[in-house]
């Protein structure tokens, strides 16, 4: 049985053309190159990191 | 395939043979991504709108500059009536790559309609004020605002759920049912609409699914659709070819024509023609008449004239012979030459003149011709008249009255004092039945020849025949 205040809520307001620049603009566009992207500049970082305290 | 870090083509090595940077993972990230492509690609090839839409995100998130990925995904956005997504992304992937793009094109078909644009943005409205009137519980005016989105745009998907599921809640379940149906035509992988297509199932009774069923089976050959509060049902347009039964439904038609052509124009044109024929025969026909009329009338005419000219022939005949003034003539001259030669010649002289008849010349007779007539019947007069007298006498007295009245009229021409021979004259018409000519020389015998015995004689006879008469 299909409740219907449940289901109300899945549907969202459509996109209008006015809003159009403001979605492309806040889009989230970074994919997995990215996020591996920043994954490796992360590890450098905290191997630099790990090398400067054992100097210390 | 670039390289994520310095922008260098990579090439099937694992490094990047600019920065020497490894590629290894990033290249099996761009193939998953490939992948994901493909998978969005074959369920928008079977309307999977939802399934393409979830595989072309993933394939996104793993590679946002997959341009194909995304410009497929803007189409399949477009096409469930999500314009503006659709539009996001086609802009996104102009950005990405700016040259040799196909969104270009998209974005051109949807600029250069801006009314169609304009179509989808107040679809998308309406959309948005009836999911307001659903949060408000104003479920009729929103039904009745996605009603008009569903006229203006019935490719829009949303509008289609949302109508089930409104339908679905005030119980009009056949409704929701069509509705949850056509969102599943639309996007066959809509998960939503075959959750609302099962619900509206289990909720109908079995009568009123078979109902529904035979329904659909008449409504197939029309379109129903709303528009301003009022329900259009508008015959399906379908290609004569289409349906199995027009090409038969063709055939019948250019029979029924033929036959009409034969039963009813034929004839009426036949009789036409028939009815021309008979004009023209009759026309001819009283041609014909007239024309045999004029030739009888000719005919006529022919036998006419020679009637005319036998007359006229026989007139001339009879102007050859003697009785003609010229013969005569000849035959009184030659009679007087006759007697001039020989006075005795009697004979001759008779002879001469049996064709003269002084009666008959009348005035043609001339002063010289009666001058020399008398003259020589002065001289041979009483012996002609006796001749004559003696033949038609005995002709009178053996009955023969044929030959008596010539002669006894010869013998009275030559000597007018003859009366006995006007006398028996008058007797032979008498005897011969011609009383008319006989009273006439009756009479002529008492008035020349009073106190005669014939004049006496005559008197007696012609109070005979009008005794007779009377």
């Amino acid at each position: 049985m299909i409740n219907f205040e449940n289901e109300l809520k899945k549907f969202r307001p459509s996109l209008e053309i006015e809003d159009a620049e403001e979605i492309i603009y806040n889009q989230d566009l970074d994919d997995m190159a990215d996020v591996l992207v920043s994954l490796l500049k992360d590890a450098k970082a905290e191997e630099s990191n790990r090398q400067m305290r054992s100097r210390s | 395939m670039k390289c994520y870090k310095c922008g260098a083509e990579l090439t099937n090595r694992e490094y990047c043979p600019n920065c020497g940077a490894g590629v290894k993972v990033y290249k099996r990230i761009i193939a998953l991504s490939n992948r994901y492509y493909n998978e969005g690609l074959e369920r928008a090839e079977v309307r999977n709108m939802s399934g393409a839409i979830e595989s072309l995100h993933q394939s996104l998130k793993l590679n946002k500059s997959n341009i194909q990925a995304r410009n497929l995904l803007g189409l399949v956005y477009y096409e469930t009536g999500e314009v503006v997504a659709a539009l996001s992304e086609w802009v996104i992937s102009k950005n990405l790559k700016s040259e040799d793009n196909s969104a270009d094109d998209y974005m051109d078909m949807v600029r250069n309609d801006p009314s169609r644009l304009e179509v989808f943005n107040q679809t998308i409205k309406k959309y948005n004020i009836a999911l307001n009137y659903c949060h408000q519980d104003s479920l009729d005016m929103a039904v009745i605002q996605l009603k008009k989105v569903l006229s203006m745009n019935p490719g829009f998907v949303r509008a289609h759920l949302l109508l089930a599921l409104l339908y679905l809640n005030n119980g009009n379940y056949a409704k929701a049912k069509t509705e949850a149906e056509k969102s599943l035509k639309l996007d066959t992988g809509n998960v939503m609409a075959a959750r609302y297509l099962k619900e509206t199932e289990s909720m109908m009774l079995p009568q009123d699914l078979k109902a529904q069923e035979e329904n659909k089976k008449s409504a197939n050959d029309v379109v129903r659709y709303t528009r301003d509060n009022e329900t259009i049902i508008q015959p399906v347009r379908q290609n004569v070819f289409t349906k199995s039964g027009s090409i038969w439904g063709i055939v019948l038609g250019v029979i029924l024509g033929v036959a009409a052509a034969n039963f009813l124009i034929l004839p009426a044109r036949i009789q036409k023609m028939n009815a021309n024929y008979k004009t023209q025969i009759s026309e001819i026909s009283e041609e014909s008449d007239s024309k045999s009329a004029k030739m009888g009338e000719y005919e006529q005419q022919i036998s006419t004239l020679q009637t005319q000219i036998e007359e006229l022939q026989n007139e001339i005949n009879s102007y050859q012979g003697a009785d003609t003034p010229a013969s005569v003539g000849n035959n009184l001259m030659e009679a007087a030459s006759l007697y001039l030669a020989d006075q005795t010649n009697i004979e001759g002289i008779e002879e001469q003149l049996k064709d003269v008849d002084i009666d008959n010349l009348g005035d043609e007779a001339s002063t010289q011709f009666m001058d020399l007539y008398n003259g020589l019947m002065t001289f041979v007069g009483a012996d002609l008249s006796q001749r004559s007298y003696a033949v038609g006498y005995d002709a009178y007295r053996n009955g023969d009255y044929e030959t008596a009245i010539p002669a006894l009229i010869k013998a009275f021409q030559y000597d007018n004092t003859n009366v006995d021979a006007l006398y028996n004259l008058g007797n032979s018409y008498y005897e011969s039945g011609d009383t008319d000519n006989a009273k006439v020389i009756y009479d002529q015998v008492i008035n020349d020849f009073e106190d005669t015995r014939s004049a006496s004689s005559a008197e007696t006879k012609l109070a005979e025949i009008n005794n007779a008469t009377d």
